[in-house]
């Protein structure tokens, strides 16, 4: 028999933005931070990539943050609670080794944020000294900020407009510049971890990134994640996603990101018009 | 008048007759009733010619007296007229973006002559289309942006430094720019000037020692330009003179950065001895004491008005080979000279006179067919012999000239290509630089701020490089004196609620004019944009929007233009072509197919986009929707665009909608990419007769199967997308 993955909780967390937690008990069991999921809607649906941000082996579910952007995403979001998902398969990819890395800084961005405290916990559980930066476009879209404080040492707050926080850049350059942290980790929008190993290879603090080209299957097979870094072809579905940002080509990786934009424009039309 | 037309803001409809040009074959008054019952239409006028005062103050008048909140004229092309009735609207206190025209003229009464009806019926939805988007539109408001007050002149020939000259003397501080280690470019290889017959240096040397003194121009010799960022007001430039870097700020950039003579390898047996160019025997001429044989021939057109490839006329090289051949008469009275022609171009008052001069001295002129090229052989002696059919005496000849003197063509240089890049300005199909347009701004680049003077442009002799470069230099001082410019409103503009912060506009910017913050929220800044819109595409959720071009603005256009949906039960209709239109090429071209009275079917019609990359799937899927039967994206040529690779762009997504049309079961194949420039008049009316013809083939659509696409499910779509 078919295992039914089962949405078991669904929370609004911003207009674009949703929570589902997944009963999905063999995930649940093996997933660590930094793994992902490969999730299809329907029979027709598109394969969708998301990182998990948290599990709970008791009540054998898997959570899962998205950001309803795209025609695929937005099928995701009208699912709720009580609907069940077609495929829901993992824990995919590498997770991150949770070793003594010391002091540590976690900057987790927009709808990575779910992904990154699920990181920056399990890093403080495994005894490192854990400092998050929140980074989001405006104060009103940053969560879990109260689990964050009681696992942060210190807690940092970053958006793009001045309203509230210190600008990003800035905030960076002067946390990075006194924190004295031996290990910086990222999740978030591809010209966010850009940013942060720029402002860390200056410095030569050890950043890996977690990165999330366009994927097919997750397993390595189709070769359409592949990043370069250090100028080898890696696949980021089985050689990462987690990789060390200094050596990553992020221009190269943004241009392939950008690469299905006249098929994905056209898809959200259809689906505007009803069409499909 | 129904609830919700109430409170539709109040449109004025001004209809020109252009004299006859429009009332002669669109019926104005039965426009006129269409267009009072379009709704929001309050009023509705008839001019003989709105463009004249009187016509204008009657625009002001009504929009005074009959409380009107929008405008529509529909009358010529907008490309000439527009800037006349906004600033109207604007006089008569209406923001001036909320003005809508429409091209009933050279789109409609010239070119469809001979078909009153048709181009009538073809007016009322030209009407309804600009109704339509003049309803949505919104008030913009233009950016004052300030100008420093320096220039940056690239290449320091003649006309370079004639433009950095007048600059300077106006008191703008002129960075001029210098490949090689002496300023003079190409003319300080030559001998004596056309059409005056003025030494070269009498005319270089002032103007070097000038550049080099003149406390407001800072010369750069041996340096290249290699990077220009921001926009007119504010450009920072980087100078390179070997390993030194300069970085600056200039309000404006004039090129001149020239061209060279074509080097005629493979072409007569050039290389061989007594064969040389031109530029060649300037060179011998310099020196008083040179010998020349007794008789020498000249041919011209050598690599130029070829039928592939170098296709352009250097229209210079006919004055220069008679110039020549007059200064060798005045030398050496005794020596033959023939010019071996296709055609002459010797036009003008001087070129005529210096051809008079020519036959006087004695000149013989020979025409060749240049199908039947004359022939250069060598005998063992070393003796060269020309053979030349003469078409106009119809005989072969044999010449055996001491010497034989190729007119090669002005090409452009290999740098511009470069320069073209760093400055994203397009160049032609020929290499030389583009202006924005060939009569209206002809030394402006599209890019504002951005100019363009002397051969760089195409080929030209030294008054012509010495007015255009004047001309240029004016055109730059004027945001300079005035020390502030009002740049257009038609600008991209995000709304950040929408915005999922992806960046594709960032990334699909090609002026750098998008911001991508690295937390997702993209900034445009309004200075640096040129309103291509290609942004507006790319982005996945109608965040990003071109203001007077918004999607709630085209959309209901598109719907308008093709309302109401093409009746059924006419089997014999002819299908409705609906054209996206790049104002730069084909809006253009089909401006000049109007002038040229060049015929197409009425059933094509015509929306203005601002560049082909800004047309947007929507438009496409919603002009099927409203019942064109085929659809044309039309942008400028490949290499062309005037904003850098927006028709690149549209390609591709042209490229991608065919094959989700196929899915749709509407058809890739009613859907095509048209490439044409605005001086390609003919190719677009062609264009749009055989496309008519073809989409005429596949058949029209009816109300019937249209409703059918929108019933398709996504089962039915991805399984038909997989066989594409």
């Amino acid at each position: 028999m078919r295992a039914t993955y089962r949405i078991i909780e669904s929370t609004d967390i911003q207009p674009n933005v949703k929570m589902f937690k997944v009963y999905a008990p063999g995930i649940s069991r093996k997933a660590k931070p930094g793994q992902f999921v490969i999730i299809r809607s329907h029979e027709y649906g598109e394969r969708i990539p998301i990182t998990i941000a948290g599990t709970d082996p008791d009540n054998e579910d898997v959570t899962i943050y998205f950001a309803e952007v795209g025609v695929s995403s937005r099928e995701l979001g009208r699912l709720k609670e009580g609907d069940d998902i077609l495929n829901f398969s993992g824990p995919l990819g590498n997770a991150i080794p949770l070793k003594q890395y010391g002091e540590v800084l976690c900057v987790g961005g927009g709808v990575f944020q779910g992904a990154n405290y699920y990181l920056a916990e399990a890093l403080h559980l495994a005894g490192n000294r854990v400092s998050s930066m929140v980074c989001a476009r405006k104060r009103s879209h940053m969560f879990l900020i109260e689990k964050l404080k009681e696992i942060s040492k210190e807690l940092f707050f970053a958006t793009d407009d001045d309203s509230d926080g210190d600008r990003f850049q800035a905030l960076l350059e002067s946390t990075l510049e006194r924190g004295g942290y031996s290990h910086v980790f990222t999740f978030g929008p591809t010209s966010m971890q850009k940013a942060v190993c720029m402002a860390t290879k200056k410095r030569n603090i050890p950043t890996s990134v977690n990165l999330f080209p366009i994927m097919v299957d997750g397993t390595g097979m189709c070769g359409a994640c592949r990043v370069t870094v250090a100028g080898a072809t890696r696949f980021a579905c089985i050689d990462g996603p987690e990789f060390d940002g200094h050596l990553v080509d992020f221009d190269e990786l943004i241009s392939r990101m950008r690469y299905y934009t006249p098929q994905e424009k056209i898809a959200m039309v259809l689906q505007e018009e009803g069409v499909i | 008048m129904t609830e919700t037309e109430a409170d539709l803001p109040r449109v004025g409809v001004f209809l020109c007759r252009c004299g006859t040009n429009i009332a002669g074959t669109v019926d104005i008054p039965r426009i006129a009733q269409y267009a009072e019952k379009i709704p929001g239409v309050a009023y509705v006028e008839q001019n003989l010619h709105t463009c004249s005062s009187e016509g204008i103050s009657k625009i002001k008048e009504a929009i005074r007296n009959r409380k009107l909140e929008r405008v529509v004229v529909a009358a010529c092309t907008p490309r000439t007229h527009e800037p006349l009735f906004m600033a109207a609207v604007e006089e008569a206190g209406l923001n001036r973006y909320l003005f809508q025209m429409v091209n009933i003229r050279e789109h409609d009464s010239w070119v469809h002559t001979g078909d009153k009806e048709a181009a009538t019926e073809k007016a009322q939805h030209l009407v309804n289309m600009a109704v339509a988007k003049a309803i949505n539109l919104e008030p913009e408001t233009r950016r004052e942006i300030e100008v420093t007050p320096s220039a940056l002149v690239v290449g320091a020939g003649v006309s370079g430094m004639t433009a950095a000259l007048s600059l300077a003397d106006q008191g703008f501080q002129v960075y001029l720019v210098e490949k090689d280690a002496e300023p003079g470019g190409l003319v300080k290889d030559l001998h004596k000037l056309l059409p005056t017959d003025t030494k070269a240096d009498m005319i270089l040397a002032p103007m070097i020692e000038a550049v080099r003194t003149h406390k407001n121009v800072s010369l750069f010799t041996d340096s290249k330009v290699t990077g220009v960022n921001g926009f007119i007001g504010h450009f920072n430039v980087e100078i390179t003179t070997g390993q030194n870097k300069l970085t600056t700020e200039v309000g404006t950039i004039i090129v001149a950065t020239g061209a060279e003579p074509l080097s005629p390898e493979g072409y007569y047996q050039y290389g061989l001895h007594g064969i040389i160019t031109q530029l060649e025997l300037e060179k011998k001429l310099v020196d008083d004491t040179a010998v020349l044989p007794n008789q020498v021939s000249m041919i011209q057109c050598v690599g130029a008005m070829e039928e592939k490839g170098r296709v352009y006329c250097s229209r210079i090289c006919c004055g220069v080979a008679i110039k020549n051949a007059l200064e060798i008469k005045r030398r050496f009275p005794s020596t033959k000279v023939n010019i071996l022609y296709r055609d002459l171009q010797t036009y003008g008052i001087e070129y005529e006179q210096l051809y008079r001069d020519s036959l006087e001295a004695g000149v013989s002129f020979i025409n060749f067919d240049p199908h039947r090229p004359p022939e250069v052989s060598i005998t063992t002696d070393g003796q060269l012999n020309l053979q030349v059919y003469d078409t106009l005496l119809g005989e072969e000849y044999t010449l055996e000239p001491g010497m034989i003197i190729l007119s090669t063509p002005l090409t452009p240089r290999e740098e511009s290509k470069e320069l073209a890049k760093i400055l994203r300005v397009p160049l032609t199909p020929d290499g030389f630089f583009l202006e924005a347009h060939p009569k209206m701004r002809p030394m402006d680049f599209s890019s504002d701020g951005i100019y363009l003077c002397g051969t760089a442009h195409s080929p030209k002799n030294i008054p012509e490089c010495i007015s255009q470069a004047l001309g240029a230099a004016s055109r730059a001082a004027i945001p300079m004196k005035k020390g502030r410019i009002m740049a257009e409103a038609t600008t991209a503009v995000l709304d950040p609620e929408k915005c999922v912060g992806c960046g594709a506009c960032a990334t699909a910017c090609p002026f750098d004019a998008i911001i991508w913050g690295p937390l997702g929220a993209p900034k445009v800044i309004d200075a640096a944009c040129k309103g291509c819109g290609v942004c507006t595409v790319e982005c996945p959720v109608g965040a990003m929007q071109l203001r007077y071009f918004k999607d709630s603005q085209l959309t209901p256009a598109i719907d308008a233009l093709l309302h109401p949906f093409p009746d059924e039960g006419a089997q014999e209709r002819k299908p409705v072509i609906l054209v996206m239109a790049c104002k730069w090429c084909s809006y253009a071209a089909a401006d000049f197919a109007g002038v040229m009275r060049l015929q197409y079917p009425a059933s094509v019609r015509i929306v203005l986009v601002p560049c082909s990359g800004k047309v947007d799937f929507r438009h496409i899927y919603k002009g099927f929707m409203s019942g064109a039967d085929g659809i044309i994206v039309a942008g400028c040529l490949k290499e062309q665009c005037h904003y850098v690779d927006g028709n690149i762009v549209a390609e591709r997504r042209v490229e991608a909608a065919k094959k989700t049309l196929d899915a749709l079961k509407i058809g890739g194949n009613r859907l095509e990419m048209f490439f044409c420039s605005a001086g390609m008049p003919r190719d677009f009316a062609e264009y749009m007769r055989d496309f008519t013809e073809r989409i005429r083939k596949l058949g029209v659509a009816t109300l019937e199967n249209n409703q059918a696409f929108r019933s398709l499910d996504v089962k039915t779509l991805t399984e038909d997308a997989g066989d594409v």
